[in-house]
């Protein structure tokens, strides 16, 4: 990616300094309705420098990476942290010393596919969808693939090298009944390079079948009835909810901000089905889909367990953070580009699995509604969620009813996570979304199905 | 760095060398100057420098296109040919193409460097206002950053722009605390071209904090009932996004748009007029060139109700065989009705002022629900109380039709100006 070394610079550094070299490659194929709108691949480097003054951060970028641009950004850097340092006179103290080394390049060992070969990739795919499911009105078939590299070097003697890819392929099929446009998508791949995740279209197919068969029922759905209703969240649901309704109200930065989290370390907030932790990089002895070793501060990054058996424990912590609670930094300190600034972010955020099987759950419900696919969500300081449902159906005495239209699920955590009843085995997690706070950046969510009584928008 | 213009005219060349039979390149360069306040502390000062160039091929119509954020020969030279193949990879269609022939032109709004310690007095002068004036208030984060563009577009049919902007942005976000209580957040976002006014009183921000305080206690609604609610300017954004959103290439193209076939049909409420301003006095964030290399012109995309025009692209336009937009969308200007809000509250017999929606997003015929966030209830033509765990579910296409009122009172945010609009029939549940 790039040539310097930045070990050779430390010297550069008169203060707590942060120094990083960074490269985000992005491919983006999209063919709609078989015209191919979208045909790029991008790449944005930099090098960037953080410098910490008494309390005040100084942050400065250059998109070129050459000894002249890196002894720039630090001298801007610097500057910039004296400049508020000046004025403010905060006299906070040093921060934590954290040393930690990495290198993890997750880049395949394949021969790499070059545009031609990726296009041809999803053109198949979407020429099958074409010709397999002519009732459609439209579809979208794409390709997103994002490489993030980063160097790091800071001037407590922290040391990092990383390569995290993913790779997704997204189909969207549409019907039209009654002059009615239905909708639905998925989202195909995760955690690798292309090359590592795919291997043909027809590793697909079985997947885009069970697709087109819930968009068929989806186009004869109704609206849910709207109110508090008794629901089994697929795993999909359980891991935004692990991440929008408790992950976001235990960063520590939201935590000092007076969320609801704050101050209940200790206290029950939760079933005691209800396990949840910020994986740091593997889980079960596989890796997750955002392994972070070693984090844009240079802290080691270790696990976070927020809930334990429906117990709050802790929060998710960056250096400056962790210093005003008194405790360790956890690892969670990220940045999305070379011009970013590290902010405390989640990395793998899962509930973990129990042991009561999904159709028990379902069996076990007279009137409410399996919920199985999440599009956007948000979460608020009150612990009050939401997230976007696009695929759900009715369950009535038991069973699996008519499918729904798109809704909107709602609740407060800390009171919902208490009505959580039943747990399921399995473990499934979602990564192709971007968390979006201030910048975006790639999170894993993971969680296995769970049933818990949720507010249902509908009519 | 060489002179940009220069960069931006050996990128094109070099397509046109390699090949292409048409080619577009644009260099875009950005500085960002920002001031972060953290907890209601000033905590970071952050500059930012950045190149981006968008290179372009059509070759046989066949298309490819890359950016890259490096503008030195060699860079260039190595995008070229990444370009070019990826247009070889691609399947061939007519309807590739780049902007034809305007005339050359130079575009120019704001300053071309910051007021740096102007920017820091201003800050400061508001987080003082704010610990006198909402003292349970917390300012989670919030930044001031002044960037400056410039934007050198070039392609082989002789267009020939260059753009220097320079504008100040300040995003908040807060939330309110009193004991164990606290209130949801809120945000907002606004632009400027100057510093000439103190902060707190631009936007909606003094508004949204006043709100903020009163939100700590909260009550949730009672039963579900089918009401009027009042969109306020920070919210109504969701409405027009699903409208512009729904004119746009992607629906239009795949043929998914429920207003495919309605131009100049009747698709809102005569109440509302709106339009898209991006070169507009009245709007300082704006933009002067779309991104397929025309100069921007404001357009009107409703007028009393009716659909005045799509938002196609040239690529859109020629896929569908309907007009291209003068406009690229954003800037909306919707202007202000007759109706003083005081009076369109008076006139809701039960409903709710909605101030933010978290919801999923609409689906295709516009069907949506989401909790109403920072909301209160409104009853007898009063407003009652902040409500929580309330939820709004409708149709934004019928919410279009249904709007009762638009208020004379509009918010000024510098990117768009929008009114507080009413609009009946929509379903409100609560616990």
């Amino acid at each position: 990616m790039y040539s310097l070394d930045l070990r050779e610079y430390a010297e550069l550094f008169t203060a707590y300094t942060e120094l990083r070299a960074q490269e985000n490659r992005n491919v983006r194929i999209t063919f709609v309705r078989g015209n191919n709108t979208h045909n790029s691949r991008t790449s944005t480097s930099g090098i960037s420098a953080r410098v910490y003054s008494n309390g005040s951060w100084g942050f400065a970028s250059n998109p070129e990476i050459t000894e002249d641009a890196l002894k720039l950004a630090i001298e801007a850097a610097t500057d910039n942290a004296l400049f508020l340092d000046s004025r403010e006179r905060k006299g906070k103290g040093q921060l934590p010393v954290a040393t930690a080394s990495s290198v993890n390049d997750y880049s395949t060992r394949k021969p790499r596919l070059g545009q031609m070969e990726l296009l041809e990739f999803a053109r198949e795919l979407d020429n099958h969808i074409a010709l397999k499911y002519p009732e459609l009105a439209s579809r979208i078939t794409g390709i997103n693939c994002l490489d993030m590299e980063k160097t790091l070097l800071t001037s407590d003697g922290s040391y990092s090298h990383s390569m995290v890819p993913r790779s997704f392929i997204y189909v969207v099929l549409s019907l039209v009944k009654d002059g009615v446009p239905t909708e639905l998508s998925n989202v195909y791949g995760g955690f690798g390079q292309f090359e590592d995740v795919f291997t043909s279209p027809s590793q697909l197919f079985d997947g885009i079948e069970t697709q087109y068969e819930h968009l068929v029922r989806k186009s004869q759905g109704v609206f849910p009835d709207a109110g508090l209703k008794t629901c089994v969240l697929d795993a999909e649901l359980a891991g935004i909810l692990a991440h929008e309704a408790i992950g976001h109200t235990t960063e520590a930065d939201i935590v000092m901000s007076g969320s609801v989290a704050s101050g209940k370390v200790g206290e029950e907030v939760a079933s005691p089905l209800v396990t949840l932790i910020d994986f740091a990089n593997s889980y079960g002895g596989e890796t997750c889909p955002v392994p972070i070793y070693v984090d844009d501060e240079g802290t080691k990054a270790e696990d976070a367990v927020i809930i334990e058996n429906g117990i709050l424990k802790g929060y998710m912590h960056n250096k400056e953070s962790a210093r005003h609670l008194g405790v360790l930094p956890t690892g969670n300190a990220r940045a999305y580009q070379f011009s970013d600034e590290p902010l405390i972010r989640m990395r793998n955020t899962a509930i973990l699995p129990g042991t009561d099987r999904l159709d028990d759950m379902i069996a076990s419900i007279d009137d409410g509604y399996y919920l199985i696919r999440p599009s956007n969500g948000q979460a608020d300081s009150t612990s009050e969620f939401m997230f976007g449902v696009t695929l759900g159906y009715e369950i009535k005495n038991g069973k699996i009813g008519r499918a729904i239209r798109d809704t909107t699920i709602s609740g407060v955590a800390f009171d919902m996570l208490k009505t959580v009843t039943m747990v399921s085995p399995d473990m499934k997690w979602l990564s192709s979304g971007m968390c979006g706070k201030k910048q975006p950046i790639p999170v894993g969510m993971g969680g296995p199905a769970i049933k818990c009584k949720v507010t249902i928008g509908g009519r | 760095m060489q002179d940009p213009k220069q960069v931006a005219r050996y990128g094109l060349d070099a397509l046109l060398e390699a090949g292409a039979d048409k080619a577009e390149c644009s260099l875009t360069l950005t500085d960002k100057h920002e001031l972060n306040v953290e907890l209601g502390e000033f905590a970071l000062m952050r500059t930012t420098f950045d190149t981006q160039v968008d290179l372009t091929a059509i070759r046989d119509n066949k298309k490819g296109s890359t950016s890259i954020n490096k503008s030195n020969n060699d860079s260039l030279d190595r995008a070229v040919a990444d370009v070019l193949g990826i247009a070889a990879a691609s399947s061939p269609d007519d309807a590739y193409d780049i902007a034809e022939a305007q005339p050359p032109a130079a575009f120019s709004s704001g300053s071309d460097s910051p007021d740096v310690d102007r920017m820091h007095s201003r800050m400061k002068e508001m987080l003082e206002s704010i610990k006198v004036r909402y003292p349970k208030l917390v300012l989670r984060e919030a930044y001031l950053d002044f960037t400056r563009t410039r934007n050198y577009f070039l392609n082989s049919n002789g267009v020939d722009f260059v753009t220097n902007k320079g504008v100040y942005t300040l995003v908040a976000m807060f939330s309110s605390r009193d004991g164990e209580k606290v209130s949801s957040f809120n945000y907002t976002a606004f632009s400027l071209k100057d510093l000439e006014r103190d902060l707190l009183s631009c936007g909606s921000l003094d508004m949204l904090m006043q709100q903020s305080t009163e939100q700590i206690n909260t009550r949730p609604l009672e039963g579900k009932f089918v009401g009027d609610i009042i969109i306020t300017p920070d919210c109504l954004g969701d409405m027009l996004h699903f409208l512009s959103y729904s004119i746009g290439d992607g629906p239009m193209i795949s043929g998914t748009s429920i207003y495919k076939d309605k131009l100049d049909e009747q698709i809102a409420s005569p109440l509302l007029t709106m339009h898209s301003r991006p070169v507009s006095d009245e709007i300082c964030n704006g933009y002067f060139v779309t991104p397929d290399g025309y100069a921007a012109q404001n357009g009107t995309i409703l007028q009393d109700g009716v659909l005045k025009t799509f938002l196609l692209s040239l690529y859109g336009s020629r896929k569908t065989g309907l007009d291209r937009a003068v406009t690229s969308g954003g800037a909306f200007v919707v202007d202000p009705g007759h109706t003083p809000l005081e009076e369109m509250v008076k006139s809701v017999k039960k409903g709710v002022l909605l101030a933010r929606f978290s919801g999923g997003s609409p689906s295709d015929n516009g069907d949506i629900s989401g909790v109403a966030k920072n909301s209160y209830l409104i009853e007898d033509g009063e407003i009652r109380y902040p409500i929580s765990e309330s939820m709004i579910s409708g149709n934004v296409a019928d919410m279009l039709m249904n709007v009762a009122a638009v208020s004379r009172e509009r918010v000024d945010y510098g990117f768009s100006i929008c009114p507080w609009v009413a609009v009946s029939g929509v379903t409100i549940s609560g616990k």
